[in-house]
């Protein structure tokens, strides 16, 4: 069974008490990151992409010797009716052990269904079904790789159909049934709520913060289908967080009692390492406005 | 005792309509009818009737781009 180091039974590193921001290790960013690991807390890594390569693997756990790495999985497909695949936690579980993260993190979505490949992360029907599997799947999980997954909120083109239950009250529910912990992304939720009509700040404040120990940010883009009455905007880690992201995560920073680790998240267009460190800073002064308010409350 | 309202069943046909243009498109014209002929109970076919079509196409579109990169 693999051990993650500092991990108490939530999965969650549990020694580290202040705030911190980090960045998604990313190939392109590589030569950055090595040269401003002084300016990153943390480093988060796609456990995928490095299941079925050893080098990579050694290659992620020299990084975690120098700075904190977490490790976030796409592909368990673990909010699902579906059991998730063994030989993926197995490799998820391998993984875990050479590289030994704070902490291991999948999303909350099913990417297969009898044997159909998505592709990508699909919201699951919002019902009591769903949490129930989901729950059970966590557990699942965690008795293969050793600990429970924190588990991350995420973004979703189409309201998921034949649900019965809205996206926060689905969220805590399933928090609550499984126990595991939020990694809230907060782009996320914002694009959710804008494209299904919710608030974004009532959407947070129905999460139970003493569950959020992560977060994500990152930007998008709108969408359309031709009708301007249809766009949507889309999750695509391609733009910089816009500013209801910050606000959000200081609104967030001034209603939770945990340490946050924010982890800043883009896939492709990369910006100058400078635009990128720029961007961790607004969120280090996004949690100091949050904490500044809490204090203050 | 009333059928739960998520099962395998309604996320393979969930599935199978995000990356089957073909089927989607049979779905859209006749979603209780496809959705029954899945083997999908009552309350299901009802749900999908109403989906979300606008969010589905573009669903799609973006479930089908991902899979084109990862095979790029």
């Amino acid at each position: 069974m693999a051990e993650v180091v500092e991990a108490d039974a939530a999965g969650v590193g549990a020694k580290n008490m202040t705030d911190r921001v980090g960045l998604g290790w990313r190939p392109e960013l590589a030569a950055g990151i090595f040269a401003h690991l002084d300016e990153i807390d943390v480093i988060e890594v796609i456990a995928d992409d490095y299941f079925d390569s050893a080098s990579g693997a050694r290659a992620i756990k020299t990084l975690a010797a120098q700075r904190p790495v977490v490790l976030h999985g796409t592909s368990l497909g673990l909010a699902s009716t579906e059991p998730p695949e063994r030989k993926r936690l197995e490799k998820m579980a391998k993984l875990v052990e050479k590289v030994r993260p704070e902490t291991w993190s999948e999303h909350l979505a099913f990417v297969r269904a009898g044997g159909i490949e998505i592709g990508h992360l699909a919201a699951p029907p919002r019902t009591r079904s769903t949490i129930d599997a989901t729950a059970a799947n966590l557990h699942r999980a965690q008795a293969i790789v050793g600990s429970l997954p924190l588990v991350e909120n995420i973004a979703t083109l189409i309201d998921p159909p034949a649900s019965d239950l809205d996206e926060p009250a689905w969220l805590t529910e399933t928090l609550s049934a499984s126990g595991a912990s939020l990694v809230l992304d907060l782009h996320n939720l914002y694009a959710n709520s804008i494209n299904f009509g919710i608030r974004p700040k009532q959407f947070l404040a129905r999460l139970p913060p003493i569950q959020i120990h992560q977060v994500h940010i990152s930007g998008g883009r709108w969408i359309d289908d031709g009708d301007l009455a249809h766009r949507r905007l889309l999750d695509d880690h391609l733009h910089d967080p816009p500013d209801p992201v910050y606000d959000l995560l200081a609104d967030l920073a001034s209603r939770c009692p945990n340490p946050l680790t924010v982890v800043l998240e883009r896939d492709g267009e990369y910006p100058p390492m400078a635009h990128l460190l720029a961007q961790l800073n607004r969120a280090r002064i996004a949690l100091a406005k949050g904490r500044s308010a809490k204090a203050a409350a | 005792m009333k059928a739960p309202m998520s099962n395998p069943a309604l996320e393979r046909f969930l599935a199978k309509i995000y990356v089957d243009a073909d089927a989607r498109a049979r779905f859209l014209a006749a979603p209780y009818d496809e959705a029954a002929s899945a083997g999908l109970h009552e309350e299901q076919c009802r749900a999908l009737e109403k989906i979300d079509r606008v969010g589905l196409e573009m669903a799609a579109r973006s479930f089908r781009r991902k899979r084109e990169q990862k095979r790029d």
